[in-house]
């Protein structure tokens, strides 16, 4: 009751509630043209055609001829025999026409009615053949259609159960091509603006294809040549047949996963349309945009181009072309690096030379020239003073002058004064040659002073104090003691050192065998 | 690694900037010599990121696994055949 006996429905069962099932209209007239599944609809009231007419030779016995004993068939009986003619007939037909009224149910069986201009015959696809047709049946699609004609008791109608269709005029390839194109574009997945920069350097490369086909030996090959320490991580999958959409797809998931990879290359070496069909499958196509890291497509040779091609960030003509667009940019970037540094170490030499001709020019300038004329100068004199100060010493100044000053007070105190108290004495008692003795003294003291002065010059008397020296006085300090028989025990006299004075009693006088003190 | 330096193409693009503001001439001297500075800094940087990566095959098989390619793979006679 459910399912049409004799047909390859596999396992599909034919629902018997579908809601497709609308009310019939009424049975389109019979048409002259057109051929027996038209005449069909209208066999109770029209003429036969030919397969018809067999049939009910075939089966019924002739009316007109034995009318007495009425054969009287019930409904399953007459049913039954109209399938079996049918089916016995149009064990397979090919039929065109444009597909109406097409639906798929939740059960994955597609119901359709195929027209032409006056007359409609329906159908139905069930999953598993449609699952294997690359395009979507659509309304207003001529098609051809391959299948048998069944008859569904249940309601009275024969269907078309198709096997198989194909687009009218267009490949189905061709057709499946455009409408996943066209889909996926609205869907926005080849949006320029999608599109990801390819890393400038890729640290790991992926790649998804055949471990055992040409592409992956091309892209290493050139990977190799052109960067030897390029570091490649293959995720080998199946590139054509039935299943190997997914499989691409899942490869491309898992390798977009690896740690550190950058950028995925997903291609194979050339082959015909169908041996490329993977890459024009949905599945692939939308793996590669859910792909975290940029993507190549490099799918056969520079003619093909695949849905694969759109998706991806970067298409590559061939899988060589996609291992040079990696690598391409690694020499760029070496070109680059060493332009770059080239122009660095120039600009700074102009730099630093542009700053050293500027000082020259400057240096050359007359002002500057006579500056330096003039600083020479002075420097020159500047150390000639420094030399003459060093030679001079002030502290030399200093010291002549306070040995002179004590020099003075000792002339003043004893030895001038002492003299001319005996002059003046001798004044009193002489005659004028005493004006001229006086006059001769006072030459000889003051060629004495000068003596003295001189000496102070080059004796420097504190200087000799430093050496160890010391000088002896009388107790008031008045006279330097120079002769051990001027003073006698129990004197006092005063000692003066180079730091400081002492005030001493003296004990005792000895000589020396030369009458020195040593 | 230089922590000032973020990364490969950010490195090119900092070099790029400093050989132009150099060529500009218009800077102090100190400052010329700054910037070389760093623009060597960061050419050996890109020059030493250019040679780092490792030469491998790895595949990446079903279970998620890491392995060396096969030998040959990686080294295919010149006039392998195709497929």
């Amino acid at each position: 009751m459910t399912s049409l006996p004799g047909l390859p429905f596999d396992d599909d069962p034919v629902p018997l509630a579908d809601p497709i099932r609308r009310p019939e209209p009424s049975p389109a007239p019979p048409r002259e043209t057109r051929s027996s599944t038209g005449a069909g609809a209208g066999a109770k009231s029209g003429r036969h055609t030919n397969p018809w007419r067999e049939a009910d030779d075939a089966v019924l016995p002739p009316i007109e001829v034995t009318p007495e004993p009425r054969r009287i068939y019930s409904v399953s009986e007459l049913t039954g025999a109209i399938r079996s003619l049918l089916e016995g007939t149009f064990g397979e037909v090919w039929v065109e026409g444009e597909l109406s009224n097409c639906r798929v149910w939740n059960t994955g069986h597609l119901y359709l009615t195929l027209k032409d201009s006056g007359t409609q015959l329906k159908g139905v696809m069930f999953r598993t053949a449609l699952r294997a047709l690359r395009f979507e049946p659509k309304d207003g699609l001529r098609v051809v259609a391959r299948g048998r004609i069944g008859v569904y008791g249940p309601k009275g109608e024969y269907q078309i159960v198709c096997e198989h269709m194909e687009p009218e005029g267009l490949g189905a390839l061709q057709l499946a091509f455009d409408q996943l194109k066209a889909r996926l574009s609205a869907e926005g997945l080849f949006d320029p603006r999608r599109k990801r920069p390819l890393p400038a350097l890729p640290r790991k490369i992926g790649i998804v294809t055949s471990i055992d086909g040409a592409a992956v030996r091309d892209i290493i090959k050139v990977l190799r040549r052109r960067y030897p320490n390029v570091h490649l991580v293959i995720r080998s999958t199946r590139v054509q047949g039935e299943g190997s959409a997914l499989e691409i797809a899942r490869a491309i998931g898992a390798i977009g996963k690896v740690e550190g990879v950058d950028v995925v290359i997903v291609g194979r070496g050339g082959g015909s349309i169908e041996d490329l069909w993977a890459f024009n499958e949905e599945v692939v196509a939308r793996a590669i945009a859910e792909c975290p890291v940029p993507t190549i497509a490099a799918v056969g040779h520079e003619s093909d181009v695949t849905i694969a091609d759109f998706v991806a960030d970067v298409r590559a003509a061939t899988p060589s072309a996609a291992a040079e667009i990696v690598v391409t940019r690694k020499d760029e970037f070496t070109g680059r690096i060493d332009s770059l540094s080239g122009r660095l170490e120039s600009s700074i030499t102009h730099r630093t030379r542009t700053c050293g001709s500027r000082l020259h020019q400057l240096e050359a300038r007359p002002g500057y020239a006579g500056f330096h004329g003039h600083l020479a100068l002075r420097a020159r004199h500047a150390s000639e003073l420094t030399h003459t100060l060093g030679r001079v010493g002030i502290s030399g100044v200093d010291r002549r002058r306070r040995a002179l000053e004590r020099l003075l007070s000792d002339l003043d105190t004893h030895d001038l004064r002492r003299r001319l108290a005996g002059v003046r004495t001798g004044l009193v008692a002489v005659d004028g040659r005493m004006g001229a003795a006086v006059t001769r003294r006072r030459f000889t003291s003051a060629a004495r002073l000068g003596d003295a002065a001189a000496r102070l010059d080059s004796l420097s008397p504190l200087a000799v104090l430093g050496r160890g020296y010391a000088v002896c006085w009388n107790a008031d300090r008045t006279a330097i003691v120079r002769d051990a028989s001027t003073v006698g025990p129990g004197d006092a006299v005063q000692v003066t050192l180079s730091k400081g004075s002492l005030t001493c009693e003296v004990r005792d006088r000895t000589y020396g065998p030369d009458d020195s003190g040593f | 690694m230089d922590q000032t330096i973020q990364d490969f193409e950010a490195a090119i693009a900092e070099l790029e900037t400093i050989v132009h503001k150099l060529e500009e001439g218009d800077l102090a001297l100190e400052a010329s010599l700054q910037l070389y500075e760093r623009g060597v800094h960061l050419s050996r940087f890109c020059h030493a990121r250019l040679e780092e990566a490792e030469r491998r095959v790895e595949i990446l098989n079903e279970r998620g696994e890491l392995k060396a390619a096969p030998p040959g793979l990686g080294d295919p006679p010149d006039d392998e055949p195709r497929q």
